[in-house]
Order: C-alpha cells, then sequence, then structure tokens
C-alpha cells in the first residue's frame, strides 16, 4: 500500500513558513483606552467596507456608470434639448434602483460573510455600528445625488455648447428635495430589509419583489389597490417628482408608507440584531 | 480575567452549557477542552458578547464584554478564522481593526510579521487563503489591539505542526508576561503541552478543572504483577483501594513507592509498576467523544 502525502488546504502557492521562535507581541506604549470607539472611527470603518471589496467597488462604480448611461441617452433623445433639472430628474430612478443595495449589503455582510464575529466583538455595542453603517450609506447616497449633480450639469453644458441648446439651468430646491427624498429613503428601506432579514439574497429579493408584488395584487384585490395608494412606496414616492403640488394626503400617504416600510423594518431590525446570536 | 459564573445556553430543549462555572487568572495558560458539540465554542462567543446565555454571567477583566471600552484593546478574540469577508485581502482586515481600535498602522504591519504572513500574501485576498494562513490573520487580528486577555477557540487547527509549536511558544511567552490565555481543543495533547490549567467540558458540563499536574497526577498508580491477586490481597490490608484494570493489572489509589514497598513485603514479582499519569483524564476525554460519536451515528 502506497501513502500519498497530500496538504490538508489546497493553496495556491506555497506560504511562507512561520519563524522557528514566536516572539511575542510588544506592547503598544501608553495606557489602554477606557473610552469608547468614537463614533467617527466607526463611520470611517462602514465607509471603507463599501469599497474595499470588489463587489462594492463594482456595485459603486455601477451606480455612477447607470447616471452617466442615463445622462447620454438624454442627451441623444430631442437633441439633448433638455432643462438642467430634466437631466436631474432622470438620474433619480436609476439611482433609486441600485443605492438600496450599499444600504442592504453594509448591513447584511457582516451575518453572510460572517465578518460580525470580529465586527461584534470590536464595537459590542451593536446600535452604534448600525448607525454607523444607516450613516454610511447615507453618505453613499448623498454622494451619488451630488455626482448626479454634476454630471447633469456637464452634460447639460454639454447639450448647449455642443448642440445649440439654449439652455435653463434653473433648479427648483423642490425638485432638489424631491429627488433627494426618493433616493435617500429607498437607502433607509434597504438598511431596514438588510438588518430585518441579515441575509443578502433574501433581503434584495425582497427589497426588489415587494413593488411588483403591490402592483399585482392591486391589480386583483380592488380594495387592496386602495391601500396600495397607502402602503405602495414606488406609489407613495412617485408624487415626489411634483413635490411642490403635493397635497396633504398625498404627504400623508407617503409617511405611512414610510413608516411602514422604512421606520418599521429598521426599528424592528435594531431590536432583532441586538438579540440575534452572532456565529 | 476572565469569570464564568452559573453560565447556561439553552435552544429550546436542548442544552448547549449547563451551569458551567470556572475562573481563567492572569499568568496562565487555560485550556478549554472538549470533543467537537461539548458546547466550547457557545461558552466563548458567550464570553464574547455575541450569544446571549439564558443565566448566569460571563466577566472578562470584571466587567460583562459589552461594557468593556474599545474591547479590542483588552480582549483578543480568534472565534473563527473562516468567517472572513473573502473578498477582503488580509492587509485589509488588519488595517480595519486597527482602524476601530485606534492603534497605530505600523501595528498591522508588525503583526503581519510576527505571524509569519509576508507583504505579497497579505495582499491577497482571503478567498485565496489556506486554513493555516486564515488561523495566522486571525491570531494578528487578536493580538493587534494588545490586550491583556486573550480567547481563542481551536487556534491551532489547520496550522502545520511547525505552527502548532509557534503558537504554543507565542501562548506560553504571552502567559509568563502576565497575560491571561483561554483556548479551546478537541485535542487532549495539544492542551496537555501548553495549558497550566485544564478545564474539560463534555455535553455542556465541567466533568473536571484544575491545574494540569493535579488533573494528570490524581490517577494513582498502575501495577502489574506475577501474582495480581496477591497483590491485591496485601494491598487491600493496608487499606489501600484496588480494582483490577480492563487490560489485567491493577489500579491502586496509592503512591508507587507504596505500592511497590507492600509488594516487596509481600514477596510479589513487579512487571510494571507507573504512575497513572494522564490515563485518568485520557480515559475520561476517550469516554466523552465516544459518547459523542455515538450521538452523532444515532443522529
Amino acid at each position: 500500500m502506497s501513502t500519498t502525502v497530500t496538504e490538508p488546504v489546497a493553496s495556491p502557492t506555497a506560504e511562507s513558513p512561520l519563524r522557528a521562535t514566536a516572539r511575542i507581541p510588544e506592547r503598544i506604549p501608553g495606557e489602554r483606552p477606557t473610552a469608547a470607539i468614537p463614533f467617527p472611527r466607526l463611520l470611517l470603518v462602514e465607509l471603507r467596507k463599501m469599497v474595499d471589496t470588489r463587489a462594492g467597488r463594482w456595485l459603486l462604480i455601477g451606480i455612477g456608470a447607470v447616471i452617466a448611461i442615463a445622462l447620454t441617452i438624454m442627451f441623444f433623445n430631442e437633441s439633448g434639448h433638455h432643462r438642467f433639472e430634466e437631466y436631474l430628474t432622470a438620474t433619480t430612478m436609476p439611482q433609486a434602483i441600485l443605492l438600496p443595495i450599499v444600504g442592504i449589503l453594509a448591513v447584511t455582510a457582516e451575518w453572510s460573510q460572517r465578518t460580525g464575529l470580529v465586527t461584534y466583538t470590536l464595537e459590542p455595542r451593536r446600535s452604534r455600528v448600525t448607525w454607523a453603517k444607516f450613516i454610511g450609506a447615507m453618505i453613499a447616497g448623498v454622494a451619488a445625488i451630488g455626482l448626479s449633480l454634476a454630471l447633469a450639469a456637464i452634460i447639460h453644458q454639454a447639450a448647449i455648447t455642443l448642440r445649440g441648446y439654449g439652455g435653463d439651468w434653473s433648479l427648483d430646491n423642490n425638485t432638489l428635495l424631491g429627488a433627494s427624498l426618493f433616493v435617500l429613503l429607498g437607502v433607509a428601506q434597504g438598511v431596514g430589509f438588510g438588518m430585518l432579514l441579515r441575509n443578502t439574497p433574501a433581503a434584495i429579493v425582497l427589497y426588489f419583489v415587494l413593488p411588483t408584488a403591490w402592483a399585482i395584487v392591486g391589480d386583483l384585490v380592488s380594495w387592496l389597490d386602495g391601500a396600495a395608494s397607502w402602503l405602495d412606496m414606488n406609489r407613495t414616492m412617485n408624487a415626489l417628482f411634483v413635490v411642490e403640488s403635493m397635497t396633504g394626503e398625498q404627504w400623508a400617504q407617503l409617511g405611512t408608507s414610510v413608516a411602514v416600510w422604512v421606520a418599521l423594518p429598521v426599528t424592528l431590525g435594531i431590536w432583532m440584531l441586538h438579540r440575534a446570536e452572532v456565529k | 480575567m476572565i469569570h464564568v459564573d452559573r453560565l447556561t445556553k439553552r435552544y429550546g430543549p436542548f442544552t448547549a452549557v449547563d451551569d458551567i462555572s470556572f475562573e481563567v487568572r492572569p499568568g496562565q495558560v487555560t485550556g478549554f477542552l472538549g470533543p467537537n458539540g461539548a458546547g466550547k465554542s457557545t461558552a466563548m462567543r458567550i464570553m464574547a458578547g455575541l450569544t446571549p446565555a439564558t443565566s448566569g454571567t460571563a466577566t472578562v477583566l470584571g466587567r460583562a464584554y459589552g461594557h468593556l471600552p474599545n474591547p479590542g484593546r483588552h480582549v483578543g478574540v480568534l472565534l473563527d478564522a473562516s468567517a472572513q469577508h473573502a473578498g477582503r485581502t488580509g492587509r485589509e482586515i488588519l488595517s480595519l481593526s486597527a482602524i476601530m481600535m485606534g492603534v497605530d498602522r505600523r501595528r498591522v504591519d508588525e503583526m503581519l510579521d510576527l505571524v509569519g504572513l509576508t507583504d505579497k500574501e497579505a495582499a491577497r485576498r482571503v478567498r485565496n487563503y489556506s486554513l493555516g494562513m486564515r488561523q495566522r490573520l486571525g491570531i494578528a487580528n487578536a493580538l493587534l489591539g494588545d490586550p491583556e486577555v486573550l480567547i481563542l477557540d481551536e487556534p491551532a487547527n489547520g496550522l502545520d505542526p511547525a505552527g502548532i509549536r509557534w503558537m504554543r511558544d507565542l501562548l506560553r511567552g504571552y502567559a509568563n508576561q502576565g497575560g491571561t490565555v483561554l483556548l479551546s481543543s478537541h485535542l487532549l495533547n495539544e492542551i496537555e503541552r501548553v495549558a497550566d490549567e485544564i478545564i474539560v467540558i463534555g455535553h455542556g458540563r465541567i466533568v473536571a478543572q484544575g491545574t494540569k499536574d493535579a488533573l494528570l497526577s490524581g490517577a494513582g498508580t498502575y501495577v502489574r504483577s506475577t501474582d495480581d491477586a496477591g497483590l491485591a490481597a496485601a494491598l487491600a490490608l493496608e487499606d489501600v483501594s484496588v480494582s483490577p484494570a480492563a487490560t489485567g493489572g491493577l489500579h491502586v489509589d496509592a503512591e508507587p513507592m507504596t505500592v511497590g514497598q507492600v509488594a516487596a513485603a509481600s514477596g510479589v514479582v513487579l512487571v510494571e509498576l507507573r504512575s497513572g499519569d494522564s490515563r485518568g483524564l485520557e480515559d475520561m476525554f476517550l469516554e466523552l467523544t465516544a459518547a459523542t460519536a455515538r450521538e452523532e451515528v444515532a443522529a
């Protein structure tokens, strides 16, 4: 009988050996800290985690690309004769579709990739980590809005310069507010779904299926259609595109749907995340 | 310093950790020994604040883990070396921890060097790491914050023999400098070689605990002779308890010298005489392991 010796775990290249005798790590000079980790440091870590993996980086690059593509399409549509505001509005929808995934991933990666084992031992006050993720995802959302403003300005200027368009730089604060709310509420919803499900595919699927489900069920069951105008965020948020003409009822509808699909998942999610076992 | 007091963790009808109490003292390496599924990892996760206990308490450095300020600078934890984002590089994983703990980034290089990960290896994504490399990265991560206490779950898993010896030296040196070390293993030999104190756990309960010397020596004497029955009778006259060993010979609850003297006095020829050494601990451990293995087959 022949004996073959194989490595227990295949590694692509030979590993560097450990030194023969172990050194004891040097002490870090000074006293050990008695203060909690400052919040900005947690936020910095969460922002960094969004870009330090290929998946995260490409998601963000993809969002930038989608914004650019939407603007390019606008540029070739009707000879690019669109007001600056119209260019801006065209970027809102693609952002709103992709940015919530940033929020979802920020939360679910800790569980799907099991990095929570390290994260939550370094900061056992899990709600602080959660808020860092929440604010981090919001910062990503604001950055995307900023990028779309800049790109919309460039394309609009290009239309003026290259296409002989007169141009219209007017930007209603309400439009900006409506578009920003549209995007950021989506991000918040993503974070909430992520916390509730703590599982990447499940959270993403639910996030995308929910609006379609509303549309289908609303069509089939008439009384649910009435409920949908209060609960289907896709519908209630559409009013934000014409935020200046939003009625009190529309605001109430938006508020209700946000309470159900954003505030509730976030609150419940934080509560559950605190009790969850990190494995 | 780790204090565990009447700690219990239940999952429905299953009791993973059953009313365990122990103390891990500074300057010592404490081995947490038990077969797979005995409750070691659950107990360690509770100590690190990741799993809520059903009842009882676990404190590290006098506080519940969740109340330690910036715990990474006080307690180094390695619970599962594979629990890392496969898409991050080794260096990035340490850098994230360093930012969180607020330690100098130079410390990342020092730790990578300490565990022998080259710059090239540290720049590779963790998905391309062997278990041994992940384990080394995990140890680097645990040591990053210069902690007083180390909690390591199966740290030798996946390390080669040289790595296991390196780990032993490291933990020994660490404890000698006054550090508190708790490490778990399902291998008796591994624990035996590094631990000062041993806690044996099986089915969620502590079945033995004490200093290594006490656990290994308390096993009496094993003796074999040309006339075991005669020797047993002679020993019984001396008020020493004797039981026949399954493999022949006798287990005697006395020092080897006492047994030798009795044998000499009664003229019995000895074939073998030695202290029971780790026999008791090993027997107990094998029994535990066998029971667990049987349950796994049945399940």
